[in-house]
């Protein structure tokens, strides 16, 4: 039992992460590689927040969380619309250096030490037992639980919201899109603050859970591979994806050796795209355009 | 004219900034200031910072000021290398100072030894070039030491055990490491200890909990970790939430004390050779108000590394006397002799052949909850470095 309830919390962790990555690339067709940065972004909003907002802790992470949406748009505005009629090659090297820019900012502003926004906020971290003699910190249930809410408030967005189904339009064909009077930037700016968003609360839960440090980019890295697995462009891939590189990693842990952690999410990864280069729920158009 | 001016004060710039450099002692220093292992090692460098400001403020060493050249290499070797090449060639450093992740050190050592230039190893793990019989370029002030803190560690669980040790071994998947563990490791059998799981945790890892799980389903009762910080810390919490309840042996970095008091985990012990800044000795109580007065983004209790590997290259640089070489440098630091005032359990010295400390001191401290306040488990006890 506990076996599962770690490969839960590991693919919940990494589909929080993915369908970052999944939003901005489906809606505009670029590889946000500074999207471990903005999820980290978001646990240090999270210590703005707790310490110049409100100490009650939900109005401090509603307030991180309406931050990292505006920091998401302000990129795109900012950075990405520049970018706009450019080699896709030269957006992603824009996100890189993004990255690189945001690293240098948290030190500056945080420092290097690790930072606990829990204790800042007086919130404990409680063990659930559960069933079958299994248990599970309050931080990583709520990041399954996240993980729920998020997929299906985007699922509903994407099909019924009138915004988001401007996404979709917009990621199928930008011209016959803007030519039905869609306004593209604010649909990309959409998609940047959503990704950004849904990143943030990763970090957030995370940060919550075991501290925040720059380490947690790395750990936006290694989510990539689940979103590539699932197929860029597909967030029911993104979601499926994870669990497969979650099982596989746990697994691997457990059974045959901890050091296969590192690994195994890139050799699922290479498996895949030997087999199925788009991914398991990607579309193969889209991989021809990457 | 303006032209002519403006030329004119190039080269009297130019002409000035070599003998300006001459006219006081220049450290250099390629150090993780960013990047993801950064919070071990820039608290360290920003406790050398505070010193030699004081120091320079006091009148420096020999009446010359030190001028501390910083370098930031994100833990990055190739940055690592372009800064070592900077800081011998064109600041003409008298010492070279790495502060940053083991990956780092063949580059740096590469360049300081061709330009014979020492290389003082400070708040970052001592390579073993520094044990007898030492490389003569190679020095190392910082606390760990790889194989003296496996024996102390053990050593400790042995004496406080007090039923069959079940041990689990936690390391990070960097060679240092895994390098001390698997050292750990074959010290068990001769202890009479059963080491029932050995985790090699990769950095970058999201969840701990599937490694505590492998090592709470082995049966251990006690655990020993020797890797950054981060691993540690993480392991011993995906532990406790899983109800583990065993003992857990770590080492004391930077962050430790700090941590001690945040986790309040009785049966967390962490060993170190630093005293922690809760003895509140003299010395303690000065590093405080100097990282008040220097407006530190760090602890106090976080710079004790950095404070010691400034008073050794003070020592050093009196020693060295002025006009001072790279060379009379390095023979002053063969034979410094510093007292750290009570930082560490007894001196920093070093001879020609031992470049990493004659003795090595330990101490154990845990968190005691009738006291509401960390306290000593093992009082310092020594190693003789041969």
């Amino acid at each position: 039992m506990q076996l599962i309830v770690n490969i839960l919390v590991l693919a919940a962790i990494y589909a929080l992460i993915s369908c970052g990555y999944v939003l901005v690339y489906r809606v505009s067709r670029v590889l946000n590689l500074a999207h471990g940065e903005l999820m980290m972004l978001g646990g240090y909003m999270l210590i703005v927040t707790a310490a110049t907002i409100s100490s009650n802790p939900i109005a401090a992470i509603a307030g991180a969380l309406v931050l990292s949406l505006m920091v998401g748009g302000l990129v795109y505005v900012f950075l990405m619309r520049k970018m706009t009629g450019e080699m896709v090659l030269a957006a992603v090297l824009a996100t890189v250096a993004l990255g690189i820019l945001l690293r240098g900012l948290v030190i500056l502003f945080w420092s290097a030490q690790i930072q606990y926004p829990a204790q800042t906020l007086a919130l404990s971290n409680p063990t659930l037992n559960l069933p079958g003699g299994a248990s599970i910190s309050f931080y990583s249930a709520m990041l399954i639980v996240a993980t729920v809410v998020v997929y299906s408030t985007l699922f509903a967005f994407l099909r019924f919201g009138s915004w988001g189904i401007r996404m979709r339009a917009a990621g199928q064909s930008p011209l016959l899109a803007a030519q039905r009077g869609i306004n593209l930037h604010g649909v990309y700016a959409l998609a940047w603050g959503l990704s950004t968003l849904t990143g943030s609360l990763a970090g957030i839960l995370i940060a919550l859970d075991s501290g925040l440090s720059q380490t947690i980019v790395m750990i936006g890295l290694k989510a990539f591979p689940a979103a590539l697995v699932g197929g860029l462009d597909s967030l029911v891939g993104a979601l499926a994806g994870s669990l497969i590189v979650a099982a596989a990693e746990v697994l691997m842990i457990h059974y045959v050796d901890p050091l296969l952690a590192d690994v195994v999410p890139f050799l699922v990864l290479i498996g895949m795209l030997v087999v199925r280069p788009w991914g398991l729920f990607g579309t193969r158009e889209a991989l021809d355009r990457v | 004219m303006l032209k002519k001016a403006i030329i004119g004060t190039a080269i009297f710039t130019a002409a000035a900034l070599p003998a300006a450099a001459q006219d006081a002692y220049v450290i250099g220093l390629t150090g993780a200031l960013t990047g993801p292992p950064a919070g071990t090692y820039a608290p360290g460098v920003d406790a050398m910072r505070i010193y030699f400001d004081r120091l320079n403020k006091a009148g420096g060493v020999n009446g010359k000021q030190i001028k501390l050249v910083i370098q930031d290499d994100s833990a990055e070797p190739g940055k690592a290398a372009a800064n070592a090449k900077k800081l011998v060639a064109q600041d003409n450093a008298l010492l070279v100072i790495n502060t940053s992740l083991s990956s780092t050190y063949a580059p740096v050592i590469g360049e300081t030894k061709r330009a014979g230039v020492p290389l003082l190893f400070a708040n970052a793990v001592c390579p073993k070039e520094v044990n007898p019989p030492a490389e003569p370029l190679q020095f190392c002030s910082t606390a760990f030491a790889a194989t003296y803190d496996s024996r102390a560690s053990l050593a400790f669980i042995k004496e406080t055990a007090k039923e069959a040790v079940n041990l689990g071994l936690v390391a990070m998947a960097i060679p240092v490491s895994r390098g001390e563990i698997d050292f750990a490791d074959t010290q068990t059998g001769a202890l009479g200890f059963k080491t029932v799981a050995k985790e090699i945790i990769p950095p970058p890892t999201p969840d701990y909990a599937p490694f505590a799980t492998k090592i709470k389903d082995a049966g251990a009762n006690w655990v020993f970790s020797w890797a950054p910080w981060i691993t540690q810390v993480r392991s011993v919490e995906a532990l406790r939430r899983l109800g583990w309840t065993g003992d857990f042996v770590t080492w004391a970095h930077l962050e430790a004390e700090s941590e001690l008091v945040r986790l309040k985990d009785p049966k967390l012990f962490v060993v170190g050779a630093n005293a922690l800044f809760q003895d509140g000795l003299p010395i303690h109580k000065e590093i405080e108000a100097a990282a008040k007065e220097g407006g530190s983004q760090y602890p106090a209790n976080q710079m004790a590394e950095g404070w010691i590997a400034a008073q050794v290259i003070e020592a050093a640089l009196k020693s060295a006397g002025w006009p001072a070489t790279p060379q009379k440098v390095a023979d002053a630091l063969a034979s410094v002799k510093v007292d750290t005032k009570g930082l560490r359990g007894g001196p920093i010295e070093w001879t020609k052949e031992n470049h990493f400390r004659t003795k090595q001191y330990y101490r154990v401290y845990r968190w005691d909850p009738t006291k509401n306040a960390i306290v000593v488990a093992k009082d310092w006890y020594s190693y003789d470095v041969k």
